[in-house]
């Protein structure tokens, strides 16, 4: 049997553990087993990737874009949950603000989430540029409370709800997982408003290099996109990792990030 | 709040558990806001003491899945039939003796329940007392539950004479398995709880049922100190004829009438439904203990049962919490 493939993945919650323990046990005993290594932030992960240390990484959208950048496009996307296909930013205001567009928010205040994060700093600035008023025009106010995790902890997105609650900013913007998660304008009545939602994007996907074959990597992913969300050992995995079913990547969904990453010069080992 | 229980739930592992504070604010609107929110999320509300919500990550694990299937509650229907006895033994976890009274479960309500047990999804009927061999019509609610389910009767075997021994001979033997109470191999131990000279007829009624083509079932009720060392009694058992996996070990338990014995609580027993006159209780150890009744009613059974599921939930998710709050090290 050949080694395990070893996968990579940022810790940003204890969840990720028992996630990713799920995610071993279930390729235990199979002809493509796995393990894997956590990491405290994409940027070393990606590193990871680049020198063998890992096999597989699970990418955010901004980790897939450096990863792309830092290998002039030879690494390739795997896979990704179905969820990350249709994934949004949301710009929400406090209840009743009257801001009914992007165009509303002209020297207005934004609260953006941490730098690195896709849904809540870069793709809002991007949207903002291209669909609004221009960032020029908005003044930011950015909360980097989760640096290093892409925004995966949403700690970033609550602190800029707070801003807004707390009125040191008129909007916020977020991704529509925080949004789902504090229960859209339904558990909070009176206090937000989504007055404008973005196309929908590509959020992570698991990236490899072509050091990796596909000889490894496809019965795995064969084994991936077996999992079932009716088979009751399966769904507790799927549920905590956000996901009904994993699906092929879309690489359309990146080309907005890809264009923000390069208008914004985001540097390349973030 | 919702920020707060979003950060702070989001933070712990799955079935971790958090306190998460829900600030000012009328506590029935927070506890309400908590609750939908945990509901839309796939989280547990553990409880809100004053303005402080205990949230446990995810789902909370299905006590009635991780159960062996033939323990699942309701799947053995308890019936006493009655509550007085010919013996007055020290330990009877009913209190039953020739002067307790009879609260007789009858026919009428035997048969409802026997009908609604196998709707219920019931696959086995027991009939216990007291000693059901004291009811003059016996054999009729024996027959009313093998008509539709194997069943087994308990008694202590004394009474298989006359008229009881012409019930007995009345009865379905392919349906019917018979539980006879019998404690050592030999009398001193048994007559010592039960009465002097009830070893000797319990064995002669175990060997008349037994020649009467009935499946019997011994069943000894022991201090637990003493469940060690059975094997004299089992190559007793073996010798009357009684097979191996019909050879019954109880430890006593200190319930009704005995002064000793494990302690059997609701936090502690995995319950079985169980019928009397009074109602509906947790377990047949408990029937005669206020502390274990679920409920008064007893029809329909399917609501009783779902009763008492929904209350095993109940107490094995509080016990999870507490062990999960509780830590030793």
């Amino acid at each position: 049997m050949s080694e395990p493939l070893m996968v990579g993945a940022v810790a940003y919650t204890p969840n990720v553990v028992t996630i990713w323990e799920g995610m071993r046990d279930y390729f235990a005993g199979t002809s493509s087993e796995m393990d894997f290594v956590l990491f405290s932030n994409y940027g070393r992960q990606v590193d990871a990737l680049i020198d063998g240390t890992i096999d597989v990484a699970w990418n955010t959208n901004l980790a897939w874009v450096r990863t792309v950048a830092q290998t002039d496009g030879a690494c390739r996307a795997l896979a990704m949950r179905d969820t990350d296909t249709v994934f949004q930013t949301v710009f929400v205001a406090r209840a009743g603000s009257n801001i009914t567009g992007l165009d509303g928010l002209r020297d207005r205040r934004l609260a953006l989430g941490s730098q690195d994060s896709a849904q809540a700093a870069i793709l809002p600035v991007y949207f903002l540029d291209h669909a609004g008023p221009g960032a020029d025009s908005v003044e930011l106010v950015r909360l980097n409370s989760d640096v290093g995790k892409h925004g995966d902890t949403g700690r970033s997105e609550l602190d800029a709800l707070r801003a807004v609650l707390d009125e040191r900013a008129d909007a916020a913007a977020i991704g529509v997982n925080t949004w789902e998660s504090i229960g859209r304008e339904e558990l909070m009545p009176g206090a937000f408003e989504a007055f404008w939602e973005s196309p929908a994007y590509s959020h992570c996907n698991f990236t490899a290099l072509p050091d990796v074959p596909a000889e490894r990597t496809q019965p795995w992913l064969d084994l991936l996109f077996a999992m079932d969300w009716d088979n009751p050992e399966h769904r507790p995995i799927l549920e905590m990792e956000g996901l009904r079913r994993w699906v092929p990547p879309q690489l359309d969904g990146y080309a907005s990030l890809f264009e923000a990453v390069r208008e914004q010069r985001i540097p390349a080992r973030w | 709040m919702i920020l707060d229980l979003v950060e702070h739930v989001g933070a712990v592992a799955r079935h971790g558990m958090v306190s998460v504070p829900l600030g000012e604010g009328d506590p029935d609107e927070l506890r309400a806001a908590a609750a939908a929110w945990c509901a839309r999320t796939g989280n547990d509300l553990v409880e809100v003491q004053g303005n402080v919500a205990t949230v446990r990550r995810g789902r909370s694990p299905n006590p009635l899945g991780e159960l062996d299937p033939d323990l699942l509650p309701g799947t053995r229907l308890w019936m006493y039939t009655n509550f007085d006895c010919n013996l007055a033994c020290d330990y009877c976890c009913a209190r039953s003796s020739p002067q307790a009274a009879r609260r007789a479960l009858g026919l009428d309500r035997v048969r409802q329940l026997a009908t609604e047990a196998v709707d219920a999804g019931v696959s086995e009927l027991i009939l216990t007392g007291g000693e059901p061999f004291l009811l003059p019509d016996i054999d009729e609610l024996v027959a009313a539950c093998t008509a539709v389910l194997p069943t087994t009767l308990l008694t202590n075997g004394m009474l298989f004479r006359g008229r009881r021994l012409d019930a007995l001979r009345r009865m379905d033997r392919s349906r019917l398995a018979l539980q006879i109470s019998l404690d050592s191999a030999t009398s001193q131990l048994h007559d010592e709880h039960r009465g002097r000279g009830s070893w000797a007829r319990a064995v002669a009624g175990i060997r008349t049922a037994h020649d009467e083509g009935f499946r019997v079932r011994v069943a000894a009720t022991l201090p637990y100190e003493q469940s060690a060392e059975l094997a004299p009694f089992h190559a007793f058992l073996d010798s009357l004829g009684i097979a191996p996996q019909d050879q019954v070990i109880r430890a006593l338990a200190h319930r009704g009438a005995a002064d000793a014995g494990i302690e059997l609580t609701v936090e502690s027993l995995i319950p079985e439904v169980t019928i009397t006159a009074d109602g509906v209780y947790w377990h047949p150890v408990s029937a005669d203990d206020d502390d274990q009744l679920v409920t008064r009613d007893i029809f329909p059974l399917q609501e009783a049962i779902t009763e008492v599921r929904r209350r095993f939930t109940e107490v094995r998710a509080r016990a999870t919490a507490a062990a999960q709050w509780f830590p030793c090290a």
